[in-house]
């Protein structure tokens, strides 16, 4: 056996002999093992959830009677975003942003303009999760595991006797790496089940499912070189622990934490409220429809009595409400995706000043190319809003067509005062089973891999950096000895 | 016999250490120190605290580089090639470093495993009882050992090296009579067997009764030498010895 392996054996050889390390390595195996269980079932649990609640709801629509379209406009319909497949082990900003909308005419509901911040909700611990296992957990291990691997050789005097055995102190380092890379490896094991398991089960792409794993590796195997540095430069083990707990607690708590807060100041979103009130404001601003005055219906009309030649809206050949309902909608669209477009532009520069400090911290690199490889970041949930307003915008202006051309403009006024046009503007119900059902579409692995891209960069930084940090302790050591 | 100075050099020195001068600072540690130990020769280096014992040692290690002079292990400039030099060389320290949580057996089998010889159980188990140590204490982790026990797991470790040099550091502290009286009696072996073995040491009269020459190391430098063989006044010795570690 070389020296770099039987050295790394024997460490593992008083690792199993030592009981902190068998008690902190057993805990967070079934940590992980119940985080995958838990993340898998609460990810399968949910989509059948939504699942049933998609079809009560589609049943729902369809189901409705002879009515004035209007009113199935105002009726509304609920589309339900489908979890990824790898949710079941990074659910990412799933449980903050929600993943329900209400969708009906002249509104824009749920989490479009909620107060949703992005840099809060990256910063807060997320359930507990085969990734939030990895990112969090598993570097705090490494550490109770690692940190004396050459600080308490140095102690006790053993770390001279390999020495003096000959072993140089790149031996040495490499075989404290192997050693505890051995442990990372181990610790990485049910992740890599529970997304083998998701790879078979839930037909996640096995290229993610990889990409992820190496994203791991790699995240673990920074923790794993930063700690034997550590422990190589660190004159006692417990000098080793408290410089190493400084770091977790910075790079993994502090960091993310303060980088939300950093984010929420360079790029401050409006509230809930704000938001209405400036959308009440500029919609008035717009037209009002209700508005016999209003400069732009009032051209509206005049450019519909002169397209169709006639001089009142009752001898055009459509209902003149519908049309001015679809005018209505189409304004008010434009005015709700102006406004979302600026949340998402202002997310993103949020994301962006995180990422940024991602330099600062790998677990931010880390977490960011996880949930974007699962697709269950940020970008994921804007996907989901823009796809549900296209939905809301085509079945409402549907509704406001046939409001246009299957109810007569006569029929449309008198409805509330002659039964007879109340009953023939109720239109025939087939025509809500002729809405296509809502499917979203998830993002594609390819743009999923651009999405990670920016994290991973990040973390070869790092490793670059910490490989240079221990060929340093390598020097060092050598020197010391 | 006392020798003042011109310490007669053994043939084919397999420790060599010419004019070797080390600073710390502003302090000398080491001062134009020359010996030479030849192969079946113990050489018992005594001292003060703070004389250059130690250093001499660490220098032979590798550990420390001389500012000037030459030092060879087996022909090996430790200074230059210190994991060369140290495959020539078995070390005792004083304070023994082992694992605790490993057997004697375990401990001795992992470190010759590193230094590249796999000796089976019963040739470790040979080298125990040629160190003293109780066969029921063996299979016991060294975490509960006295630090005497412990000095016989390293003596034994020492033994099997079967390296051409061997350095002990204090390796009598802890031990009791008897088992230092074995212990002489292993190094007796091995100087049989050729190894060149360098003793730093406060033990006068172990030194007496094991060594073929003792060296008196004051101010970094070898200021008196004696032959035991050649008979010595051991009393004398004891006075000489307590001069030169207060000079």
């Amino acid at each position: 056996m070389s020296p770099i392996r039987l050295m790394a054996a024997n460490d593992w050889r008083l690792m199993a002999r030592s009981r902190v390390a068998q008690l902190a390595l057993l805990m967070l195996l079934a940590l992980a093992a119940v985080a995958a269980l838990t993340a898998i079932a609460h990810r399968d649990h949910s989509n059948d959830l939504r699942a049933r609640f998609q079809a009560q709801a589609d049943q729902d629509f369809d189901g409705q009677p002879a009515r004035h379209p209007h009113r199935m406009v105002h009726y509304g319909h609920f589309v339900f975003r489908p979890l990824p497949a790898l949710a079941g082990f990074d659910p990412g900003v799933d449980a903050f942003t929600g993943s329900t909308i209400f969708l009906e005419g002249h509104r824009q509901n749920s989490a479009n303009f909620g107060d949703v911040r992005q840099s809060s909700l990256l910063a807060r611990f997320g359930q507990l999760s085969p990734a939030f296992v990895l990112q969090v957990l598993a570097p705090l291990v490494l550490i109770f595991i690692g940190f004396g691997l050459i600080a308490a050789e140095r102690e006790r005097g053993t770390l001279r006797l390999l020495r003096v055995h000959g072993r140089s102190a790149g031996e040495v380092l490499r075989g404290k790496l192997l050693a505890l890379a051995g442990i990372a490896a181990v610790l990485l094991l049910p992740a890599c089940l529970a997304l083998a398991w998701l790879t078979v089960s839930a037909q996640a792409e096995p290229v993610a499912a990889v990409l992820l794993t190496i994203g791991y590796a790699g995240y673990l195997g920074l923790w794993v070189t930063g700690v034997v540095t550590v422990s190589a430069l660190t004159r006692s083990a417990r000098g080793a622990l408290m410089a190493l707990l400084g770091l977790w607690a910075v790079t993994t708590i502090l960091v993310p934490r303060i980088g939300s807060d950093v984010a929420l100041r360079m790029a401050p979103l409006p509230t809930r409220l704000e938001t209405d009130i400036a959308i009440q404001r500029d919609l008035h601003r717009i037209g009002d429809s209700h508005n016999p005055d209003d400069p732009h219906f009032a051209a509206f009309k005049a450019g519909l009595l002169a397209r169709y030649k006639v001089s009142r809206v009752e001898d055009l050949p459509l209902n003149y409400r519908g049309l001015v309902a679809m005018e209505g909608e189409r304004l008010t669209a434009g005015l709700f995706d102006r406004y979302a477009e600026a949340q998402f532009a202002r997310q993103r520069r949020q994301a962006e000043v995180v990422n940024g400090l991602a330099l600062l911290s790998p677990a931010v690199a880390v977490r960011s190319l996880s949930m974007a490889l699962a697709g269950t970041d940020l970008e994921g949930h804007r996907r989901f809003l823009r796809q549900a307003e296209a939905y809301r915008y085509t079945i409402v202006q549907g509704l406001n067509r046939l409001q246009a051309e299957a109810v007569t403009y006569v029929d449309d006024g008198n409805r509330n005062s002659d039964p007879e046009a109340a009953r023939r503007v109720r239109i025939d119900p087939r025509h809500w089973h002729d809405v296509p059902d809502f499917t979203y579409r998830s993002a594609g692995l390819g743009e999923r891999i651009r999405a990670a891209a920016p994290g991973a960069a990040v973390l070869a930084v790092w490793l670059v950096l910490a490989a240079g940090a221990l060929g340093l302790a390598a020097r060092r050591l050598g020197r010391d000895l | 016999m006392m020798i003042e100075s011109d310490p007669v050099a053994p043939p084919y020195p397999v420790i060599d250490l010419s004019a070797l001068t080390l600073r710390r600072g502003a302090r000398t540690v080491l001062a134009d120190l020359c010996l030479q130990v030849g192969p079946g020769e113990i050489y018992a280096l005594l001292g003060g605290n703070g004389a250059g014992k130690s250093t001499t040692l660490a220098v032979l290690l590798g550990f420390l580089a001389p500012d000037s002079g030459t030092a060879r292990v087996a022909g090996v400039d430790p200074a230059s090639a210190p994991d060369q030099a140290r495959r020539k060389i078995a070390y005792l320290p004083e304070s023994v470093a082992l694992y605790d949580q490993l057997t004697a057996h375990e401990n001795i089998a992992y470190f010759m495993a590193l230094a590249g010889s796999e000796p089976g159980p019963d040739i470790i188990d040979a080298a125990l009882d040629a160190a003293g140590l109780q066969s029921e204490a063996r299979t016991r982790r060294v975490g509960g050992y006295s630090k005497g026990m412990r000095q016989k797991v390293a003596i034994a470790m020492a033994v099997l090296r079967e390296v051409p040099v061997l350095l002990l550091d204090e390796p009598t502290s802890g031990l009791d009579p008897r088992a230092t009286a074995d212990f002489n009696a292993l190094l007796g072996r091995l100087k049989a067997r050729g190894t060149a073995i360098l003793m730093v040491t406060h033990d006068l009269l172990g030194a007496a009764d094991c060594a073929d020459r003792i060296g008196f190391l004051a101010g970094g430098r070898i200021v008196e030498e004696v032959r035991p063989a050649e008979g010595i006044d051991v009393m004398a010795l004891h006075h000489r010895y307590g001069e030169v570690a207060a000079a």
